[in-house]
């Protein structure tokens, strides 16, 4: 048995046996091919070049109408690649004058090809390598599948893929489009991260995934049975029979587990003390609000904008963002907060800054309200849509990352630019709209109460505030153990800005990992919280832990925690906080 | 006939993979052979790999040549498409 990990997307456990999908050149086969069999070799390579053809354009047809709109157009630069004669027409003359079997003729071309392209200096242009290889990637996998070799591209697999995990090296937005309605069991790729294609598509089908498992490929073989664990990151290869027993018990546990949880939907987030908690739900794509509602969040704490941006060449228009932001905006009983272009960092955005070089913005760089205040050319129509769109729903703005008071003052500065020139173009819109900001900067957790003068409510983003405060590397895997939200420097900060928020009178939301994890749920309230925004996934569990607390007493015992002085108490302090029966 | 002119790239992206795909469609429509050609590199405009690969950026100067019994068609269209960025929004 083998045990990988990578990043789990969700927490669920799948068990089924792995289809490899074959998008690469590994082990191309290389081998002469006699003069009498020429012909049968070139008309196998136009076969597998046909058939690319037909795949495409049946996806083309076949597109979901929610599908991005630039998708078709994608589509349409692979045909017409594919239909090129570099790719078409010069490895036939290979095979005809050099005798070598397809795939070695398609790869001695493709390889030119990506070569040259990596010598682009323009890294965007640069980037369509990446386009080349899909598409030779396709044709080398229908060209295995003639030879008879196993499934390797999705237009060759059934319709149902129940049981069974796709392992790829990672999937294109085309893959996911043609995966979407198959019921496959999980998701294992080598490349990609938390937002990837796979993780988006994993989290939209509630099906649990991990990304980022170097090699994966070349250590799990078709048909292999796996385990994949996503509350850990870790896939199991061909587990012995006692281990698979445990995982289906664990299996059978989480579904239960479920199953009661999805009982809690209707009732109240209340606590025993009969204090409302307000749960709101994280959600970036249109299929999240699904989610939201199967849980019954009181609104959105956290829209993320980011994705409208992604995966294309120039950002979305104003009227673009207006729709998607109307979308949500109708579908939503209650708040929803709208977090503004969050770019830069780990989220290399090709709509944000198609011209900049991925290492320029660092977690510490120009990125979030500082590439937006930079920009203004990218920040406002972000802002008109929002103001236009809040005419249609209860939508309120969230800044993120703010460090200053300059950058607040500049941000409600350009927000009343905007809102004068809605006015003098006479186009509706809501001046009204709440506009928070999101506390995730130390600097800005310290001296909340100046913030909370100027804002309508404020939220704590626990992620990054931890990697700051700790001063934490989150990509240098060797600092991780650092990590640490029980911090008592992280925890006096959070309290610090909810005490800053209720002095100001305003609400103070959480919505970072903690405000999503059951754990700190006691630790939270007692800290003062009363808005927490996470995961929908999350909601019923938070919402379960609510309703098994007591609010009084809390305060206190949490103070005592936040005032121990030996190192590596406060797990188990918070641990016996958790265990205290509130029957 | 044969019919020769400068032109610039003025769209902000550049020759990027989706405008190269209106440019081979467009010169699809003609007869007469479409060449862009940027110093001693020189792209069929009916090859989106050979256009790709120009790696024409923002300003890149080209010289366009068509030749055939429509090349004063295939270059006013093919002229009219590269200056109006694509029909991109910069």
């Amino acid at each position: 048995m083998l045990s990988l990990s990578g990043t789990g997307i969700g927490r669920g456990i799948a068990i089924g046996r792995a289809i490899v999908l074959d998008q690469g050149h590994n082990d191309i086969p290389c081998y002469r091919i006699s003069a009498t069999a020429l012909s049968g070799e070139i008309e196998r390579f136009n076969h597998a070049v046909d058939a690319v053809r037909a795949d495409l354009k049946r996806v083309q047809r076949n597109l979901p109408t929610d599908a991005p709109p630039e998708t078709s157009a994608f589509i349409d630069v692979h045909l017409l690649m594919l239909d090129d004669p570099v790719i078409s027409q010069q490895p036939v003359q290979t095979i005809q004058e050099q005798q070598q079997n397809a795939e070695w003729a398609l790869k001695s071309h493709a390889d030119t090809l990506i070569d040259f392209f990596e010598d682009i200096a323009d890294p965007y242009l640069r980037s369509k390598k990446n386009d080349v290889a899909q598409v030779v990637g396709r044709i080398m996998g229908e060209l295995a599948h003639s030879q008879g070799k196993q499934p390797s591209d999705l237009a060759t697999l059934g319709s149902s893929l129940a049981e069974q995990i796709i392992v790829a090296r990672d999937l294109t937005p085309a893959d996911t489009i043609m995966l979407r309605g198959r019921n496959m069991a999980a998701f294992v790729t080598s490349l990609g991260g938390p937002i990837s294609h796979t993780a988006i598509l994993a989290r939209s089908l509630g099906l649990p995934a991990i990304v980022g498992l170097h090699d994966v490929i070349d250590t799990i073989h078709n048909n292999d049975l796996l385990i994949v664990d996503a509350a850990t990151g870790t896939v199991l290869v061909a587990p012995d029979e006692p281990l698979l027993a445990q995982f289906r018990e664990l299996q059978q546990q989480h579904l239960r587990h479920q199953q009661r949880l999805t009982l809690l939907k209707s009732e109240k987030a209340v606590t025993q003390d009969g204090e409302a908690i307000t749960l709101l739900a994280n959600i970036e794509l249109p299929e999240d609000i699904e989610g939201l509602r199967s849980a019954g969040a009181a609104g959105v704490g956290l829209y993320r904008t980011e994705f409208l941006f992604m995966n294309r060449p120039k950002p979305p228009s104003e009227d673009e963002q207006y729709q998607a932001y109307c979308h949500v905006l109708r579908r939503v009983e209650g708040p929803v907060t709208i977090r503004t272009l969050d770019l830069g960092a780990d989220k290399q955005v090709d709509g944000g800054r198609p011209d900049r070089e991925t290492t320029a913005t660092s977690a510490l760089g120009l990125r979030a309200i500082r590439l937006c205040l930079s920009e203004p050319s990218l920040f406002k129509p972000q802002l008109r849509a929002i103001l236009r769109a809040a005419v249609h729903g209860d939508a309120q703005i969230m800044i993120p990352m703010l460090s200053s008071l300059r950058e607040l003052e500049q941000s409600l500065a350009l927000v009343g630019e905007v809102c004068a020139e809605l006015e003098r173009e006479a186009v509706a819109f809501n001046p009204k709209v709440p506009l928070g900001g999101m506390i995730e900067v130390p600097a800005a957790a310290v001296s909340a109460d100046l913030f909370a003068r100027k804002l309508d409510f404020l939220s704590i983003g626990t992620n990054d505030l931890i990697q700051y405060t700790l001063a934490i590397d989150r990509v240098d895997d060797s600092v991780n153990y650092l990590y640490d939200p029980l911090h008592p420097s992280v925890l006096r900060l959070i309290r610090t800005v909810i005490r800053a928020g209720h002095e100001a009178d305003i609400p103070v939301s959480m919505c970072g990992e903690m405000a999503g994890d059951p754990a700190f749920t006691r630790l939270l309230l007692g800290l003062g919280l009363r808005h927490f925004s996470m995961e929908p996934s999350q909601l019923l569990e938070i919402r379960q832990q609510v309703r098994q607390s007591t609010l009084a007493g809390l305060p206190r015992q949490v103070t005592d925690i936040l005032n121990c002085v030996e190192t590596g108490s406060l797990y188990d302090l918070v641990d016996q906080l958790n265990q205290t029966d509130s029957d | 006939m044969k019919l020769q002119r400068e032109l610039q790239i003025v769209n902000r992206l550049g020759l990027h993979a989706r405008a190269c795909a209106k440019l081979v469609k467009t010169a699809n429509q003609f007869e007469s052979d479409i060449v862009l050609r940027q110093n001693e590199h020189q792209a069929d405009a009916k090859s989106i790999m050979g256009l790709m690969m120009l790696a024409a950026t923002q300003g890149t100067r080209l010289t366009l040549i068509t030749s055939g019994a429509d090349a004063e068609d295939a270059m006013t269209q093919v002229q009219h498409l590269i200056n109006n960025r694509f029909e991109e929004d910069e």
